[in-house]
């Protein structure tokens, strides 16, 4: 049973990691809290409700989750952050994402009502187990660690590896130097934008999968949580991220194993307190990446 | 109806200046829902459960709220910027599972029976709270919060303790907001955890930072438009919150700086902010 429990922690927590990784990548390049990103993520949730009613595959479903909420995170970054350049203006853009996501709430409230819908899990998907050394194991959470975690894998090696990712990290430097460099800093900034949104998104569908539910207000719940667990593994750090999201799941799945259900809630936001007083850079900053922030 | 929106709209501006109150020292909270909780929560138990006046009980809440505040925000106010944002988001969600928590207060369900607010305590509150700050705003102690607040370096080395002027402005805030909390709770009738989420946080920064953050008739603007605007386009009642969401979104982009900066920045203050980024 315990480790059934730790396993769907670590599945919860690798969704958390993908959704963290969005916020760390707006951070890391911008210095700034994009507001909006949990709201972006609960439309992929929607989309996979939408798809699933006209009946796609699964597959061209978690695409099109990625591809309308990439639009969307760009859209987002026009509209929320494109003005508010200076570095006294993370406020301004913190507070215009956070308006920009209120009214992603309301629409999608208007198309799918205020209350949590089903959606049409295709036939016999949660039916498939797997049994490992004596361990259920659904195929639909297997698939979503393997997803999460490629994403995840394909993310790291893009950053750290290619000429895109090279550019990601001159403009988290220094736009400007960027620049001289000939590196066009506004379309990175969108391709951020573009990558934390599809991650976002296809983390909201594997979600609603999972569950079987779409709700408007997980953006608030769910999102707002990543957002800590981004500060846990510290502001810009990916790999930070990832080892939070799911240390934060197996938590609360231990959390919740022992009936503490509700202390699971706060105790997130404590640990990110108590990490951001003691250790800002986050828990897993080791020297050499204290270096390279610094 | 009228006496609703007289309630409301006062409310709010005591919350726009506490969230005001605390930035005159350089900070924004956005813990200060959940302080309006505290005061929500703990007025209402005061004058239900054990018969306390509201004034009584409003003043009791206020108190608690400011210790309490000031006892989270000596450890908190290590942070800065987005980090201190982060911390005090974190305060708030935190104060709000707790209060689901509590069986006692009725938990996720809500609390309920107390009454008893009417517009001429908002109405005196706004006016006494008003005047206080326009007082400050006179006082050389203005000075001293500008300087905590442009730069905490120098006014440490004038003699200024920094720490000090930043708790007790945190402080003062999560009071405002436990006492416009205590009215809220006891015109409202009932009230549950929910409305005091981290949304609730939000608009209150957002009528400080539309209405702009650089005297007091800032906040009450930006409060006042944001409490009856909605009103005065409820024939979009449908779409209320998208068109208020665009609102602010416009708002924000042709003016960043919010709708009453009258404060000009200068070209050294500049200068010294470019230096600073």
């Amino acid at each position: 049973m315990l480790v059934e429990q730790i396993l769907n922690g670590i599945v919860l927590g690798s969704l958390y990691a993908l959704i963290a990784q969005g916020y760390t990548l707006v951070f890391g390049v911008l210095d700034k809290l994009n507001f909006a990103h949990g709201e972006v993520f609960m439309l992929g949730g929607y989309i996979a409700v939408a798809s699933a009613a006209l009946g796609l595959p699964l597959p061209l479903a978690l695409v099109l989750a990625m591809a309308v909420c990439a639009v969307v995170g760009i859209l987002v970054e026009l509209v929320s952050f494109r003005k508010f350049h200076s570095h006294d203006a993370h406020i301004t853009a913190a507070l215009s994402s956070f308006a920009v996501g209120l009214v992603m709430i309301d629409l999608v409230q208007k198309g799918w009502g205020t209350e949590p819908i089903a959606i049409a899990v295709p036939e016999g998907l949660n039916l498939v187990n797997l049994e490992v050394l004596g361990v259920r194991f659904s195929a639909v959470k297997l698939a979503i660690l393997i997803v999460a975690t490629s994403l995840m894998l394909g993310l790291h090696l893009t950053i750290a590896r290619t000429a895109l990712g090279r550019a990601v990290r001159a403009v988290s430097e220094s736009p400007s130097a960027a620049s001289l460099y000939g590196i066009n800093v506004v379309r990175t900034i969108q391709i951020v934008f573009g990558l934390a949104s599809a991650m976002a998104g296809i983390a909201g569908a594997a979600l609603a999968l999972r569950t079987g539910f779409a709700s408007p207000d997980i953006g608030f719940t769910l999102g707002l949580k990543a957002l800590a667990i981004m500060a846990i593994g510290g502001m810009g750090d990916l790999r930070g991220a990832f080892l939070g999201g799911l240390l934060i799941g197996v938590f609360e799945a231990l959390a919740f194993h022992w009936g503490l259900g509700q202390i699971a809630d706060t105790g997130v936001w404590l640990i990110m307190i108590a990490v951001l007083l003691l250790r800002p850079r986050g828990l897993f900053a080791t020297v050499a990446s204290r270096e390279v922030r610094a | 109806m009228i006496q609703d929106y007289i309630v409301l709209t006062g409310i709010n501006v005591l919350l726009a200046w506490s969230v005001y109150v605390v930035l005159l020292s350089g900070s924004l909270s956005f813990a200060n829902a959940g302080f309006m909780a505290i005061g929500a929560y703990l007025s209402s138990v005061l004058t239900v459960r054990f018969g306390f006046p509201l004034i009584a009980a409003a003043c009791t809440a206020g108190l608690v709220a400011f210790a309490f505040g000031v006892t989270v925000a000596f450890p908190a106010l290590r942070t800065r910027g987005l980090y201190l944002i982060l911390v005090t988001v974190g305060i708030a969600a935190s104060v709000k599972v707790v209060i689901e928590s509590i069986p006692y207060v009725g938990g996720i369900q809500g609390f309920s029976g107390m009454s008893g607010t009417t517009p001429w305590h908002v109405g005196v509150l706004v006016l006494v709270v008003g005047a206080g700050l326009w007082l400050l705003s006179r006082s050389s102690l203005q000075l001293v919060l500008d300087a905590v607040r442009e730069d905490e370096l120098v006014a440490g080395s004038l003699g200024v303790n920094v720490m000090h002027v930043k708790l007790v402005c945190f402080g003062a805030g999560a009071f405002l907001a436990a006492v416009a909390g205590s009215f809220y709770a006891h015109h409202m009738l009932f009230i549950r955890p929910e409305d005091f989420g981290i949304v609730a946080s939000v608009f209150i920064v957002l009528y400080v930072v539309l209405g702009g953050v650089n005297n007091l008739w800032g906040p009450l603007t930006g409060a006042v438009i944001m409490t009856l605007a909605p009103e005065a386009i409820r024939g979009l009642a449908q779409w209320r919150p998208t068109v208020f969401g665009l609102l602010i979104i416009v708002l924000l982009l042709v003016r960043p700086d919010g709708l009453l900066a009258f404060r000009v920045p200068t070209a050294a203050a500049r200068g010294s902010r470019a230096a600073k980024s």
